[in-house]
């Protein structure tokens, strides 16, 4: 079973694409079920002006995708960074066993766009 | 989807709906309360109700009644089936032969004979079709091989195997052989006494009969132990009071069954050859999971893999976005364990194709306008999700 924010950012994700001449490109990978989430961004300042991604995997898997461009688009680097595992927990909502390592997927997007955008300032 | 739209539903090799001429035998015996082992005269209608269900199974079969023993389902028959054959050599365990695609009612219960008993188990692979060779049983016998479990068709693939092949050489070398013959029954012409084996599992819910019964063909009862002991039900075979409705259920489905199979197998036929065509003239890539030769496989039954799709999303996307129900390969996994189909592993199959697999098979209620409204939901789904992953590079 999935909820309802997995089942809206799978079936109708929002931000499905590529951007021209992303400023920051992040990959997260899972070795284990093989899931793929490519992310690129375009940054003004501190703040992310536009974000978009690719993804093969499962359904919960693409939703995190959709569900992290969501997040951070226009905001900015450093309130960014102050969000934790439970605040990653909530923003992909109740899951199953087995849908749980997206948050470690979500996670990893987080770790990620902080280590690229710390470059950028 | 309701429970009573049939048209999204494209799995009936995990469970089939029950037919009205079921619900309805079943509803009529609901207030006959009498034990049907008991002496009183309604206890006598029942046991007579009992006896009509187990020859229309037989009948179904092609085998006499005395061979069916009712139980609770395919499960319980293939444990059975295999416990009860081998209690006889756990003083002196030998050796089991079985393949690597059987179903985990047959897996895990030979595991735990080897596991806790010390059997020996030899496990065959597959050929890249998903058919297991007759040679390599017959090269796998050993002196002190006692028990051969090989299904009559897989479940996931819809192959057929050589059960009669195998059967010739059991019994030439005088070892049990036991089919579990659950994914046939009631897709296609199944002749018990032609095939000759000593066990063969069954399961009603496969046949729009009800969940909770099945039954085991057991040649010379004196061959196999009991699995469930008590009040000396099913001529002791299997104890516990009859569950009647169940029984009558599985009954009338095998009647159901009968007259129809062949028409049912021919209209299958149709629509698989249908799918695999328009399958073909898709946008995406796919690959076919198993035989597509209409005479080596259960006619409801296509798998296959499309190209750069996670299968778990597709089948997800399929019932949010169109109300289809199908299966597949690989499900969801944490982060320490994979979960693949055991079945398209041993086929050698790659883990991307594994992971992108769905099983797709007909039944009953399904017309030929389900086969282009699967068509046109899939293209469209496929299309979006390819878009999603599309110049991904190849995922890790």
């Amino acid at each position: 079973m999935y909820n309802n924010t997995i089942m809206t950012h799978f079936t109708d994700p929002t931000f499905v694409g590529n951007i021209d001449s992303p400023e920051v490109e992040i990959i997260v990978g899972n070795s284990v079920c093989g899931d793929r989430i490519e992310v690129q961004l375009i940054v003004q300042g501190t703040v992310i002006s536009d974000v978009s991604f690719r993804a093969w995997g499962c359904a919960t898997s693409v939703a995190t995708g959709d569900i992290f461009c969501n997040s951070v688009k226009g905001e900015k680097f450093e309130e960014i960074a102050l969000r934790d595992r439970d605040y990653f927990s909530k923003m992909l909502g109740e899951l199953e066993p087995s849908q749980r390592h997206c948050i470690d997927i979500m996670e990893e997007l987080h770790t990620k766009l902080c280590r690229e955008t710390r470059k950028l300032l | 989807m309701t429970e009573l739209q049939y048209s999204g539903y494209y799995d009936y090799n995990a469970t089939t709906p029950v037919a009205d001429s079921v619900i309805e035998k079943m509803s009529s015996v609901a207030r006959k309360f009498s034990n049907a082992s008991g002496k009183s005269a309604l206890s006598a209608i029942n046991k007579q109700l009992i006896a009509e269900s187990r020859s229309n199974v037989a009948d179904l079969l092609c085998c006499d009644p005395e061979n069916i023993t009712f139980v609770s389902g395919g499960t319980e028959a293939n444990n059975w089936a295999i416990k009860g054959g081998l209690l006889g050599f756990v003083k002196n365990p030998g050796h089991i032969i079985t393949s690597a695609i059987e179903h985990p009612s047959v897996l895990d219960t030979i595991k735990y004979m080897k596991d806790y008993f010390g059997f020996e188990v030899t496990y065959l692979t597959p050929d890249c079709h998903g058919k297991i060779k007759t040679e390599d049983v017959e090269k796998a016998i050993r002196p002190n091989t006692q028990l051969i479990s090989l299904m009559y068709a897989n479940n996931e693939t819809g192959v057929i195997q050589p059960v009669k092949q195998v059967q010739i050489l059991a019994r030439s070398r005088n070892i049990k052989f036991h089919v579990d013959a659950v994914q046939v029954v009631g897709k296609m012409v199944v002749n018990l006494s032609e095939l000759d084996a000593d066990y063969v599992s069954f399961s009603g819910h496969k046949f729009y009969g009800p969940k909770g019964i099945g039954g085991l063909y057991v040649k010379d009862k004196s061959s196999l132990h009991p699995l469930i002991h008590g009040g000396g039900q099913e001529t002791g075979m299997r104890s516990g009071t009859e569950n009647l409705m169940a029984i009558v259920g599985i009954g009338q489905a095998a009647k159901t069954c009968l007259p129809e199979i062949e028409r049912w197998n021919e209209k299958n036929n149709t629509f698989k050859k249908l799918l695999i065509n328009k399958m073909l003239e898709q946008e995406f890539e796919v690959e076919f999971n198993g035989t597509t030769s209409f005479e080596g496989a259960i006619s409801n039954t296509v798998n296959f893999s499309i190209t750069g799709i996670r299968g778990e999303a597709l089948a997800f996307l399929l019932e949010a976005k169109y109300g289809i129900c199908v299966s597949i390969g690989s499900a969801c996994s944490n982060n320490k364990k994979k979960d693949l189909s055991h079945v398209l592993e041993s086929m050698g199959c790659s883990e991307q194709r594994i992971q992108s697999a769905i099983r797709v098979s007909f039944g009953l209620h399904t017309e030929l306008a389900d086969i282009d409204y699967f068509i046109d939901a899939i293209s469209a789904a496929a299309k979006k999700l390819l878009s999603v992953s599309h110049s991904i590079k190849k995922a890790s």
